[in-house]
């Protein structure tokens, strides 16, 4: 158990993703086994080296803000965070309630919002000149003339925070952090430790991301990081751990939480999903695009995360890998669990709903962490799919497509991020 | 939802226990270094640390929360309009001579503001190990000038800190002496537009019948897009190229918070440090403003100055006549150790961190709330960690970049926060010296204080002739003020966003 004098608990949750538009939707076909892998719509992607990924699908926003005024113009990733803290307040039953808010906090693993690429293309193409580079001059002609400020702003990524602030009020600590694929990982560990330190009682924690915009696929496409398989059956295109795996699909969406210290959530009777009980955090410190062959990162920032929670190898029941479908990742990520656990890795469920949600980036680690407390309360674990030709360096088990029913009472959850940021988390079924 | 009233200041009484601290001023300097191993435990600094009470829902924020290890800063890196070093921001500031002149970096003959503090000639490499500079200049073309300036000012940090470099030839680490694993990084930064030629040569080859298509795109333009692309531009890689460079394997975080970011990370470093995750920290920020999008999409929200032939005195932090912001470009580092391991291996500690402190701003995305409760939240919170009481300051640091709704939003929530102690506690700016150097801001110019306060005066505000009475602040103008204790208030505020401030002992 842990030691920690204060306590962070789970008491809302919401969530947006290419599988639903709650979390009890998004939970429901993972365990169903569902892909929310399709061809791209966001945008004409007929050319490009990868024409799928994960979309949300008929999202409204109307629903879950006072007046979509000011989110006209706002991005893709702040209106599924709109909606996902909605339905994470009214989850953790805040509305109505008295609270404090400088004691509220925000703090959200933040994608950049969408840049409005065409704009900015037929910009630079009227700035170049025939030496082929391009005349500021020329650009300010068109810039000044055709772009919105209020539209340009959205794309800093803080703007998902400073959003949500302005819609509820909460004045307490707020932090936009953009560490790749650990972000919300990150965002949720950092949010508990600032729980702990007494500075504030209540956070809203966790992601969003689209990437599913014309840079986006391009500058996973140039570094080969997705799958460009499958083109004709792309829900079978995300295959962690699979031995034809080649690399990860695009996803989109928010998942976010309500942190709440455990006294404070007992006060107001709210109910408690699961607590918080550790987080670790390192750095590979090792290449750029590369993971260290040894798992060196991973395997720290999971015994940290172990050793915060007060749990040995043999209190995990399930885990959520980063299990991205690249072939470096989900080896090394293979490599760095048995060195962790020794034996007993063998004999621990884990599994990637990326083969199912793609890779939601700073949004992947929150949504992840979500998927381990339904399967805490639901005693399932949710399946790896498109597993269908074993690889003998990734050889644990991985719940191969199928949902399994079993024992869950702490999960942990793993994200680690382009450029060596490192980050786990431990959540467990509460117990007081 | 029901929201508590604004409170009153009432941080002092609860804080007593915590400032009984002092800096580790005589340190021994014969004890040999210890050498660390990984994962070594190390003694909780401070014994006795009080409880934290918490019975009910809605507890005092003005409550001090558990610190339990003291955090000094003992390196400093900077790079600012004024040249590089901490050394050249601070006389630049002692001199009121300001860095900001027109634009060389990219034309701007046709923008409505065309000033800016630039960061020219500085080199990531200086004065580093032969292996780390071969990895500097052979990635140094896919790392953004934000990458760049971040890189350069951490490397100038670490080596002022006195710690030794291991020898590459005899496969050392780069930093024998500690342990790397419990040595993180944490940046403030923002994401990097890309720069203009990068995409030039691709979206020509896109065009059809001039027109650009994303099916061009597709089929011609990336194919001559440069494979590391993307990784040039990600706010986390300032994190990730200093990470690889110092071999720091703890924590690595890379926080956007606008202008913010820079005390955000000062904020996150210490409560790292303090919580036993690790011992030496970076806390650094870096951006380049003076970039074509940003200083276009500046000039749209009207936040800009556009006195164009005066650069020098254009940016006029809290003065009756301010007309708006300078972009600039900027990037500080601070290495932030415990106390206990900088005291054990004789390091000099520049300055304490007594507290930090974050708020955020309520009033919508793209404004400041009138009445500064951002600010004070912020303010009070660092106040209340340090144990410091408003008249027991001995300067204020403010963010004050010259634009009128964020400068009155700014006093007002130090008066909120500081109570009658705001009208006699010299408070200042430097942005008339710098302007707005993104991300950079906090750091810089704690750095810049830290060396200011050896002078025991407080520099005036560079361009502020006429004080706004309606600001309520004690604003130091025309000539120095004296300083009235070594410790000190930073603040710094995102337009729409979040707020941060440090209150730090330096060490005179």
């Amino acid at each position: 158990m842990a030691t920690h004098t204060r306590r962070v608990v789970i008491t809302g949750m919401g969530s947006v993703t290419p599988l639903g538009l709650s979390v009890e939707e998004t939970w429901k076909n993972l365990v169903a086994g569902k892909s929310g892998i399709q061809p791209i719509f966001i945008f004409d992607a007929e050319t490009f080296p990868t024409t799928f990924a994960a979309q949300v699908r008929d999202f409204p926003l109307a629903p879950y803000v006072r007046d979509p005024g000011p989110y006209e113009k706002a991005g893709r990733n702040v209106r599924f965070t709109m909606a996902a803290a909605r339905m994470a307040l009214e989850d953790a039953g805040i509305f109505g309630t008295a609270f404090d808010p400088v004691r509220f906090g925000i703090y959200l693993g933040s994608g950049e919002g969408v840049l409005d690429f065409m704009t900015l293309a037929t910009g630079i193409a009227q700035g170049t000149g025939p030496d082929g580079r391009v005349s500021t001059r020329e650009f300010a002609k068109f810039g000044f003339a055709r772009y919105d400020a209020l539209r340009e702003i959205e794309q800093e990524p803080n703007m998902t925070v400073n959003h949500l602030a302005a819609e509820y009020g909460f004045q307490g600590p707020a932090v936009s952090c953009l560490t790749a694929c650990a972000a919300s990982t990150q965002s949720i560990g950092e949010a508990t430790h600032m729980i702990r330190s007494g500075r504030v009682d209540m956070f809203l924690a966790g992601g969003t991301h689209s990437m599913i915009h014309p840079l986006g696929v391009t500058g996973f496409n140039l570094l080969t990081a997705l799958s460009t398989d499958h083109k004709d059956e792309p829900w079978r295109a995300s295959r962690p751990f699979d031995r034809n795996r080649g690399g990860f699909v695009l996803g989109e969406g928010s998942t976010i939480m309500v942190l709440e210290e455990l006294d404070h959530a007992r006060a107001r009777g709210a109910r408690i999903w699961a607590e918080v009980t550790g987080f670790g955090i390192s750095s590979d410190a090792y290449r750029m695009t590369d993971i260290h062959p040894e798992g060196r990162g991973p395997v720290a920032a999971m015994r940290m995360a172990l050793a915060d929670a007060g749990a040995s190898t043999t209190d995990i029941d399930y885990i959520s890998a980063h299990g991205t479908g690249t072939t470096e990742n989900d080896k090394v990520e293979t490599l760095s669990v048995k060195i962790v656990f020794g034996d007993r890795a063998y004999k621990i469920p884990m599994s990637s709903v990326k083969s199912q949600l793609g890779h939601l980036i700073a949004a992947a680690g929150a949504t992840e962490l979500m998927t381990c407390v339904m399967a805490i309360r639901d005693q399932i674990v949710p399946p790896t799919m498109n597993l269908e030709n074993p690889d003998p360096e990734c050889d644990l088990d991985y719940v191969p497509n199928a949902a399994r029913p079993c024992r869950v009472e702490a999960c942990l959850s793993n994200s680690f991020g382009f450029g060596g940021q490192n980050d786990s988390l431990v959540v467990r079924r509460f117990v007081p | 939802m029901t929201y508590s009233a604004p409170r009153e200041y009432t941080g002092g009484a609860k804080g007593e226990l915590l400032r009984q601290r002092t800096l580790p001023t005589s340190i021994a300097r014969d004890v040999p270094p210890p050498v660390y191993s990984p994962g070594a435990k190390y003694e909780k600094a401070r014994p006795g640390k009080p409880a934290v009470a918490h019975s009910d829902a809605t507890v005092d924020a003005q409550e001090p929360f558990a610190v339990d290890r003291r955090i000094a800063i003992t390196g400093m890196g900077v790079l600012s309009p004024a040249g590089s070093g901490a050394a050249a921001l601070a006389a630049a500031i002692r001199e009121g001579r300001s860095a900001i002149g027109p634009i060389t970096r990219f034309d701007a003959s046709l923008y409505p503001s065309r000033m800016a503090g630039e960061v020219r000639d500085f080199d990531p490499a200086a004065g580093i190990r032969k292996d780390q500079s071969r990895y500097v200049k052979k990635t140094a073309k896919v790392m953004a000038i934000d990458i760049q300036m971040a890189v350069a000012a951490a490397n100038q940090a670490i080596l002022d800190t006195g710690l030794a470099l291991g020898d590459p030839a005899k496969d050392e680490p780069v930093l024998p002496t500690i342990d790397h694993t419990r040595f993180g990084t944490v940046f403030g930064s923002c994401f990097v537009p890309t720069e203009f030629d990068d995409l030039a040569g691709p979206i020509q080859a896109s065009l059809e019948d001039g027109q650009f298509t994303l099916a061009g795109w597709g089929a011609r333009g990336i194919p001559q897009m440069f494979p590391l692309w993307l990784l040039k531009y990600l706010p986390n890689m300032h994190a990730c190229h200093t990470g690889i460079l110092w071999d720091a394997q703890g924590p690595s975080n890379s926080v956007t918070c606008s202008d913010a970011s820079g005390l955000v990370s000062l904020d996150e470093c210490v409560r790292i440090i303090s919580r036993g995750t690790a011992d030496l920290m970076l806390a650094g920020a870096a951006e380049s403003r003076v970039n074509p999008v940003i200083i276009m999409r500046h000039c749209l929200l009207g936040r800009l100055a556009t006195d164009n032939d005066h650069p020098a005195t254009c940016c006029r932090p809290f003065d009756l006549d301010r007309t708006g912001q300078v972009d600039a470009d900027g990037a500080a580092v601070l290495v932030c150790e415990a106390c206990d391991v900088a005291a054990a291996r004789g390091a000099k500690v520049y300055a304490e961190v007594l507290g930090t402190g974050l708020g955020s701003t309520t009033a919508g995305v793209n404004a400041c709330d009138a009445d500064g409760r951002s600010t004070a939240v912020a303010v009070r919170s660092a106040m209340a960690m340090a144990g410091v009481r408003p008249e027991e300051l001995g300067a204020v640091y403010a963010h004050g970049t010259g634009l009128a709704m964020q400068d009155a939003s700014e006093a007002a929530g130090l008066v909120a926060a500081l109570g009658p102690a705001a009208m006699s506690i010299p408070t200042t700016s430097s942005k008339g010296v710098t302007g707005v150097m993104g991300a950079a801001c906090g750091l810089a110019e704690l750095a810049a204080a830290i060396l200011l306060c050896k002078d025991r005066l407080v520099p005036p505000i560079a361009n502020c002739r006429r004080p706004d009475p309606a600001m309520g602040l004690a604003l130091v103008v025309g000539r120095p003020a004296k300083l009235r204790s070594p410790t000190i208030l930073v603040t710094t505020s995102a337009i729409g966003g979040q707020t941060a401030a440090a209150v730090v002992k330096v060490n005179v």
